[in-house]
């Protein structure tokens, strides 16, 4: 049975090389020459620590186990939609004892990037620690028994929440946190690449008490019993091993105690919230919206955009990137009022989402096609949508901006010209997201899942000439708010009645050639955001 | 068109806004729906090939066929939602693919793979469904109510749709092709996979939709229910409709199944292929 399963993970990974699109491939292999730097990183670390630091480097250990272990309990928990190899209930309906089935999923757990990397790293502790002699077998169970600990682990924790994991909820909560993960560490890093500059090596001190503790949770003890061995305690470090080993055969047994229940008792009906039934239009934004097609259809978008997994992240990623300019515009005293302006790039970036604008209904286009409504409707509907809530986020950018810097007599110019970029943008978008659609899937068991339809690379090619003609066409607009700033300040008088006839114009322009496109090629429109099924 | 009296009970829906959208319009089109010569290939693959039908107001039509016969496709074509090859659909006298907006004004459609806005509550989504074909808001926040009400939604109103089962999907799915009145509508597969007490809703609201002269279209697999239902039926094969007419006679005599598959040409298992099942040795 364990055979079985091993030969399981194997087939899914090989598969899902064979089957998926280029962009998961993309991903594998990505995943792969991120982790090999990590485990070569986390070798060399290991085996040179003892060495480099001979008086921190034990508790450098601990920490790095201790990281280890949370990171397996962590990740697996962001990804349980995406590897069908995680999830318990896939395998419910075998006829398997918790013990059978354990065993194979352990060995499963073994293989793959992740473990491959993790034992990589591992092995780098005996390298630098283990002695010649009986320390070294001690040395070499200690990073056994961290592997188990992290494979247990996680799976005990994974089989625990299985079911919780498989809600709609969870699934998009774990999209939210993994891509806004990304985003958070590069931040981070850079924090910490700033505080390491003052950093001094008796502040190493400090982490001491951090150790202490360290020391005792599982993951610490095997560390111990590494440094330990190395060190010829072999009575402590065997007594520190047998802890560690106490806390894997602990975790099995809630593993198994998990595993029976999740195989042998029927899942309880997901009670599903309901809202306060508040109409479909936000209330908030009922006095901008007109009480037909249009409206309709740019409430739609409003809802999408704090209901939609995808959407949110795209939002909110906008968001924290325009917190980090404020954070860095007050950090650095950077005091020139005109530094407002800088919320306009943002509404320029948060324009570009529009240009996909109907692959985020996907399929469930059909319903707009099916109801006969007037296409320019319905591209009007998006655009106020994009409009209202790009318009909302700048403002509120530019107030923080100028609050940081005093430039308060450059919001209202912020917010005229905004409307014209956008508008401009909103115009190219119209016609790119008829002609060039393809379906962003609402199923969000995996965050990195495309639904190409074939047409991946010229989808990409397009977006990037519309990006461009973009620019072109803002040109003008940018020239006089720069001339303005710098030149003759008078001329920003000027500037935002001209940005937002300008954007109007060429809006207009774009929605007509939109509208007329899409007025006789809604079906082929349709098929586009319909993924083909597999034959 | 002949409706067979005694067939059809009461049905149990009590919506009041919601039946038909207008008189019965024959003197202007002595058909809901005609089709000639419609023509759909994907590559190679010929999905349908070559259709004529007629379909009179007030009628319950059932397309019947085994799986990969061409049932969605037909339908994506009489819609306006899939562009055909050959051919012209006319929907209560108006030419689909020449004013598609005119002719979908007039139709209520249910995909079979209930391709839903998934983040919108059940009641935001009729909402949406009923600004986006024009209608005054009030009598979409009326109809709306009713409707949930009847289909038994009521307590799921403010529920996201992607919460929704099965079941709920397809009932909600019929609220939204329902709530403009359509003068035909077309439901694919709206019996599979719904438990008996939403069956019998769903039949009961549809019943009562026809009495007021609406024509309904629905393809399905349930033969029992088409012989039922329907005044008459179409069987299609192959991209082919093979068999059409009132019910009584495509069905000559014999059950509907058994003129199905006799028309289509499946015969039973064969006794000598998977022998061993039935001896398991677990």
């Amino acid at each position: 049975m364990a055979g079985h399963l091993v030969r399981l993970k194997l087939a899914l990974l090989r598969n899902g090389l064979r089957r998926s699109q280029w962009q998961q491939q993309l991903g594998l292999v990505l995943g792969a020459l991120g982790g090999l730097p990590l485990a070569a990183g986390g070798f060399l670390l290991l085996a040179l620590l003892p060495r480099a630091e001979p008086r921190f480097g034990p508790l450098l250990v601990q920490v790095v186990f201790v990281a280890l272990f949370l990171g397996w309990l962590l990740f697996p928990l962001l990804s349980f939609g995406g590897d069908t190899s995680l999830d318990p209930a896939r395998l419910v309906l075998l006829p398997l004892r918790p013990g059978e089935l354990m065993s194979g999923l352990f060995l499963a757990g073994c293989v793959g990037i992740a473990p491959l990397c993790t034992l990589a790293a591992l092995a780098g502790g005996v390298v630098g620690f283990a002695p010649v002699g009986p320390g070294l077998a001690l040395a070499v169970a200690a990073v056994l028994v961290q592997f188990a600990l992290c494979v247990v682990g996680s799976r005990a924790l994974l089989t625990v929440l299985s079911r919780q994991l498989r809600s709609r909820r969870a699934r998009d909560l774990g999209i939210l946190l993994v891509s806004l993960a990304g985003l958070t560490v590069s931040l981070a890093v850079q924090v910490g690449a700033r505080m390491a500059e003052r950093f001094e090596r008796q502040d190493v001190e400090a982490l001491r008490p951090i150790g202490r503790v360290a020391g005792w949770l599982p993951p610490g003890l095997a560390a111990r019993a590494l440094v330990d061995a190395g060190r010829g305690r072999l009575l402590a470090a065997t007594g520190e091993l047998l802890l560690a080993a106490l806390v894997v055969l602990l975790l099995g047994w809630w593993w198994w105690r998990s595993l029976d229940r999740v195989l042998t008792t029927a899942e309880p009906p997901a009670m599903a919230r309901s809202r306060q039934a508040a109409g479909l239009v936000p209330r908030l934004v009922r006095p901008f919206l007109p009480a037909d097609q249009r409206g309709a259809v740019a409430a739609k978008e409003l809802r999408y955009l704090a209901r939609h997994p995808r959407l949110r992240v795209s939002w909110l990623t906008s968001g924290l990137l325009s917190l980090a300019l404020v954070v860095l515009v007050a950090l650095n005293d950077w005091n020139h009022p005109a530094l407002v302006l800088s919320a306009l790039v943002m509404v320029f970036l948060v324009g570009q989402n529009s240009l996909n604008q109907f692959g985020w209904d996907g399929p469930a286009y059909w319903a707009n096609a099916a109801a006969g409504a007037d296409p320019r409707g319905d591209l009007v509907g998006r655009n106020l949508a994009a409009m209202l809530a790009g318009l909302g986020g700048t403002a509120v950018l530019a107030v923080a901006l100028a609050a940081v810097t005093g430039g308060w007599r450059y919001v209202p110019v912020a917010l005229f010209v905004a409307v014209g970029v956008l508008a401009v943008v909103l115009g190219v978008c119209d016609v790119v997201s008829v002609r060039f659609p393809y379906p962003v899937p609402e199923v969000t068991s995996n965050l990195w899942a495309v639904e190409g339809t074939g047409q991946g690379c010229l989808v990409g090619l397009m977006q990037m000439v519309a990006f461009a003609v973009q620019g072109a066409l803002l040109l003008p607009v940018l020239t006089l708010v720069g001339v303005g700033v710098f030149v003759w300040r008078p001329l920003l008088a000027i500037a935002c009645p001209v940005a937002v006839l300008y954007g109007l114009v060429l809006w207009r322009v774009g929605l007509g050639m939109g509208a007329r496109w899409l007025r006789d090629h809604q079906p082929e429109l349709l098929t586009a955001l319909t993924p083909r099924r597999a034959a | 068109m002949m409706l067979r009296a005694g067939r059809r009970g009461k049905g149990d829906g009590r919506l009041s806004g919601v039946t038909a959208a207008s008189p019965p319009q024959a003197d202007r089109s002595p058909t809901a729906l005609t089709v000639r010569g419609l023509r759909k290939a994907f590559g190679p693959k010929v999905a349908v090939a070559g259709i004529d039908l007629d379909i009179p107001h007030g009628c319950f039509f059932g397309l019947v066929g085994p799986n990969g016969a061409g049932k969605t496709t037909t339908l994506g074509m009489v819609t306006g939602l899939l562009r055909p090859d050959a051919g012209q659909v006319l929907v209560d006298g108006i030419e689909v693919w020449r004013d598609p907006a005119a002719a979908k004004r007039r139709i209520g459609v249910l995909p079979e793979d209930l391709r839903l806005f998934e983040r919108l509550t059940g009641a935001e989504l009729l909402t949406y469904n009923g600004l986006l074909r024009g209608m005054p808001p009030p009598t979409v926040e009326e109809r709306a109510h009713e409707l949930l009400d009847v289909l038994g939604l009521a307590d799921a109103a403010g529920t996201l749709v992607v919460d929704y089962s099965h079941g709920m999907r397809k009932k909600i799915a019929l609220g939204a092709a329902l709530l403009h009145a359509p003068r035909v509508l077309f439901l694919d597969e709206p019996f599979e996979a719904i438990d008996p007490v939403s069956a019998r809703t769903i039949r009961g609201l549809l019943e009562r939709y026809t009495e007021g002269g609406a024509t309904v279209v629905f393809s399905s697999h349930v033969m029992e229910l088409v012989e039922r239902l329907c005044d008459r039926v179409g069987i299609m094969h192959l991209g082919r409709l093979i068999a059409e007419g009132p019910t009584e006679r495509v069905r000559a005599g014999r059950s509907l199944e058994d003129a199905f598959v006799e028309l289509v040409g499946a015969g039973g298992t064969a006794r000598e292929e998977l022998g061993w099942l039935g001896t398991s040795s677990a």
